[in-house]
Parts: C-alpha cells; sequence; structure tokens
C-alpha cells in the first residue's frame, strides 16, 4: 500500500509539470488553433536561463522569475515572427511551422549550452515522510505551485474581462473581430500566457529531471498528450491529464517496468484519438477553456 | 439622402478570391433612418455588410463611414469607428454569460466603466428580457433573446451606425415584430443609422423608411417601402408566396 501512495506521489509532481506544459498548448490552441510544438522548448529554455542566472550569482526565485520573463519575450517573439506572418494558418501548417522552430530553439540551445544536463538548485525546504511515503520539498514546491497557478490561470480565464476576450476569440472569432477584438493581439497574448506556463514547468521540473538543450522534446510531447486528454480546449481537462498521465506513468514504471514509463503517453494518446478523440474529460462544446 | 453623418458605400465591389459578388452597389443610411436591403440568395447582402465592416476588403469603391473614408480598414477599426455589425446567426460568445457578452460589446469602450454601465442600463431597457438573464450562459438562450443579445452587444459600443445581418431569421413573427419594434426605436431615440439586410420583405419594410432591392450583385430598385411593394418585379419575386404577414 505505501509503495502504491508512494509511486501515486512521484505521478502527481511529475504530472502536475505535464498539466504546466499541457495548460500551455490549450491556452494558444484555444484562441488561434495553433498547435504549438515549441510549447516543451519553453520549459528547456526557462531551465537553462535559471541555471545562467544561477551562475552569474542571482538569487534562485530571482532566476526564475528572469526565466519566466525570457520565455515569455521568446514566445511573443515567436508569435510575431513565425506565426502571425502567415496569411492563412491551418492546424496542419502550424504543426509544420511549430516543429521547426522546436528544432531550431533546441539547435540553438545545443549551441549556447552544450550536451550535457544539469540540474537547478531546489526550492528550500526539508523532506518529508507521512506513512512510510517520503515526499521530496520540491515535490510539494511543484504541486503547491501548479495548484496556485492553475487557479490563477482559471480566474484569469473565467474572471477578468482580457480572459474573457480571449474565450470570445477561441469560440466565435468573427464575432470577435466584429466587437473589436484583434486576433493578432489575442494570439500574442495567448502565447505570452502559453510561455510563462511552460517556463514555470521548465524551472519546477529541473532541480528532478534536470535540463537539457532537448529536454523539451519529450516534456513537451507528454504535455500535448496531457492536453489532448482534455480535448486541446481546456484549461481543467489539460490538469486533470497531466495528473492522469503522471500518475499512470508512474505505477507503470512502478509495477511493470520503468523501461515503459515513456511508452505510456503514446499509448494513451492513441487509445483516447482512437476512442474519445473531442478529450475525455468534459463534454466538447462547453469545455473551451 | 446624403449620409455625411450615417454610412455610405460608394460603387462598391467585393468578393471572395475570383468571385465577384458586389459589382458597384451604392448604399447609404442617415442618422435617423432604417435602410432595409432585401434580394434573392445571393443577391450579395451579407457580403454588402461584411465590405461595410471590413470583414472583406472591397476590391473597388468607398466605404464612409461619419464623414471618414474607412475603405479597407480592418473590422476592429471600423468597429472602434462607430460602426456595429451585428452577424447573421447571432454568433453569441456561447459559453460567456450575457452579461460577459455586452461587456465584451464594449471592448473598444473598455476603459470607460461609467460610459460602460450606463450603456448596460440602457441596452436593458431597450432589450428588458435580457435583464432577467444577465448570469446565463448566452448559448442556453433562445434564438429570439441571442437575437436580442447580438443586437445589444453590438450597441454597447455606442455606435452611430448599426447593420443587421437577418435578424429575423429562424425567429416566431411575434419575437420578430418586438425585436423590428426595437430597431424603430433605436433609430428614433438614439438616431442610429441602421442598415437591415432582410429576406423577411414585409417585416423589413415596414420598420424602413427607405429600401434596396439588390439583384446579382447590383441595385435592381431603390425607393419608399410603399412605392417598392407596388412594383411588380417586387411583388413577384419576393412577396408572391404565401408569406404569413406579420
Amino acid at each position: 500500500m505505501s509503495d502504491f501512495l508512494q509511486f501515486v506521489v512521484a505521478g502527481l509532481s511529475a504530472g502536475a509539470v505535464y498539466a504546466l506544459v499541457a495548460m500551455g498548448f490549450v491556452a494558444i490552441f484555444s484562441v488561434s488553433g495553433v498547435i504549438n510544438l515549441a510549447q516543451g522548448e519553453f520549459a528547456a529554455i526557462a531551465g537553462l536561463s535559471a541555471l545562467s542566472f544561477t551562475d552569474a550569482g542571482v538569487p534562485l526565485p530571482v532566476a526564475m522569475l528572469l526565466a519566466l520573463l525570457v520565455v515569455a519575450v521568446v514566445a511573443v517573439l515567436m508569435q510575431r515572427l513565425a506565426i502571425a506572418p502567415v496569411r492563412r494558418m491551418t492546424t496542419l501548417v502550424s504543426i509544420i511551422l511549430t516543429l521547426g522552430v522546436s528544432t531550431a530553439l533546441k539547435a540553438l540551445l545545443l549551441l549556447i549550452y552544450g550536451p550535457q544536463g544539469r540540474g537547478l538548485a531546489p526550492l528550500p525546504g526539508s523532506d518529508l515522510v507521512i506513512g512510510g511515503v517520503s515526499v521530496r520539498a520540491q515535490e510539494l514546491w511543484i504541486l503547491g505551485i501548479t495548484a496556485v497557478v492553475a487557479v490563477a490561470v482559471a480566474v484569469f480565464y473565467d474572471r477578468t474581462v482580457l480572459g474573457k476576450a480571449l474565450r470570445a476569440c477561441a469560440e466565435q472569432p468573427v464575432a470577435a473581430r466584429l466587437v473589436g477584438i484583434s486576433p493578432k493581439a489575442a494570439a500574442t497574448v495567448a502565447f505570452a500566457v502559453a510561455g510563462l506556463l511552460g517556463a514555470v514547468a521548465g524551472v519546477l521540473a529541473s532541480p528532478i529531471q534536470l535540463t537539457q538543450w532537448d529536454s523539451g522534446l519529450l516534456l513537451g510531447l507528454k504535455g500535448f498528450v496531457a492536453a489532448t486528454l482534455g480535448g486541446l480546449v481546456s484549461i481543467r481537462g489539460a490538469v486533470l491529464g497531466g495528473l492522469v498521465l503522471g500518475v499512470l506513468e508512474s505505477l507503470t514504471a512502478g509495477y511493470v517496468d520503468s523501461g515503459y514509463r515513456d511508452a505510456v503517453a503514446f499509448v494513451l494518446l492513441i487509445v483516447v484519438l482512437v476512442a474519445r478523440p473531442g478529450g475525455v474529460f468534459g463534454r466538447h462544446a462547453e469545455a473551451r477553456v | 439622402m446624403s449620409a455625411e453623418q450615417g454610412v455610405e458605400a460608394v460603387d462598391l465591389q467585393a468578393g471572395y478570391g475570383r468571385i465577384e459578388v458586389l459589382r458597384g452597389i451604392s448604399v447609404a443610411a442617415a442618422p435617423g433612418e432604417v435602410v432595409a436591403v432585401v434580394g434573392a440568395n445571393g443577391a450579395g447582402k451579407s457580403t454588402l455588410l461584411r465590405a461595410l465592416s471590413g470583414l472583406i476588403a472591397p476590391t473597388a469603391g468607398r466605404v464612409r463611414l461619419g464623414g471618414a473614408d474607412v475603405t479597407g480598414r480592418g473590422p476592429e477599426a471600423i468597429a472602434a469607428a462607430g460602426l456595429a455589425h451585428v452577424p447573421e446567426n447571432r454568433l453569441v460568445f456561447p459559453t460567456l454569460t450575457v452579461d460577459d457578452n455586452l461587456t465584451l460589446g464594449a471592448w473598444t469602450r473598455r476603459r470607460d466603466k461609467a460610459g460602460l454601465r450606463e450603456r448596460r442600463e440602457r441596452v436593458l431597457e431597450y432589450f428588458p428580457r435580457l435583464a432577467d438573464r444577465l448570469a446565463q450562459a448566452a448559448g442556453t438562450l433562445s434564438g429570439g433573446e441571442q437575437q436580442m443579445l447580438s443586437i445589444g452587444r453590438g450597441l454597447m459600443a455606442r455606435p452611430s451606425v448599426l447593420v443587421l445581418d437577418e435578424p429575423s431569421l429562424g425567429l416566431a413573427p411575434r419575437v420578430v415584430r418586438e425585436i423590428f419594434a426595437t430597431l424603430g426605436r433605436l433609430r428614433t431615440e438614439e438616431g442610429l443609422a441602421i442598415v437591415l439586410v432582410e429576406q423577411n420583405v414585409r417585416a423589413a419594410f415596414k420598420v424602413a423608411d427607405r429600401a434596396t432591392v439588390l439583384d446579382r450583385g447590383r441595385v435592381l430598385l431603390e425607393g419608399v417601402p410603399k412605392d417598392l411593394l407596388g412594383d411588380d418585379r417586387v411583388q413577384q419575386a419576393y412577396l408572391g408566396g404565401g408569406y404569413a404577414v406579420s
């Protein structure tokens, strides 16, 4: 039993990171129909640039915040330079385009940081043992910060006028333009939000999973699977999808074979796309953002 | 006839890709005037409104709004310049509440919080049915209420020009009467210039001051509804069948 709980706790903290990445996919896709395959790179850039800042003597929390800022700027630049100029964006075009951006970003990271992986120092606090289950302080930080971020994102979309304007663009793009909401401005805000979310995932995961030039690849794909579980348009679905994926991976690695861990996401993706392409959690039409 | 302060299309041409839909249309609505635009399917009614509001760029001709030339500007700019386009099929924001739909209608004036509240009161006066539904998701409203919300959303920006695309579509005659009566009030009380595209010719002609009949991208007839109703071509084309007189 305590084994099981141990796997679940480890799975939840890994899943929280997927949930953050998944929310980024949803933020962009729901507003602009773009599937951003560079979402994982946002996390890698955040981890690596936070490492650069701490190397330069910047205190850890400040370095993390600066990394968020760097990634938000990268995300907005990406939207402006690579996405906005495309006249007729379709989801397929967006996949090819963002795959290119993702590859270019990875190459750039390899040039700057080299191939070795490094971990950011963990956030302060002592590890706990509750009922035979050991919980690392960093895992508690991950769960806590993810919870706060998820609530903040939900409040942003449900309560603020800007968040509602983004939902309006997602639901009725023509009507949104007619009331004066610019789809390009909306897409820029969506990319900034997605950049911030990916960056939070990157700085939180770095102490546990290490960050290197290509660590965005697997993280991005798993975030995508998590977002797909929620139908790609639901923030709540993305959070739930991330947590479920994390726990399933952890249980598979624990009870079956740790070699199968990374296969879980893709088996799940195939099952979902065949059985429930609209997402597992919630009804498609109601679930938008 | 002059639309110095209203909206005016001069010799407007527009279409989709290589398909030319408007082949030189001139229509104008002055403040305090309802102009009905009628015509068969494919005559170019909706395309005319899309060209007025900037959803599609005209290939030739001019669009003037409040005396200023807005030809070729995007819908966001034209909305900010005072034209509200109430689109076909209402297109309310379905998961947002009625109240949020109205708030977003004032997007171009979102910094004026006091004006927003006042405007909302005014819109709810015109459409009291919406007042009971403010907290409800717009997608759960009846068709008539969604149409009222779509018009109300347009009014939130304090437009000087209101253009409507088939507001009567799919609605019961009683609801159509209610909505068209409100359009009449908006003309007189707000001094709006209103362009009303309709298939329901009888209902549109009741409220309209002037009317334009489109045919395959050109203006076929223009005049006062009363005279047009007597015209054989209009009779045959639009009023010949078993239209319910509303």
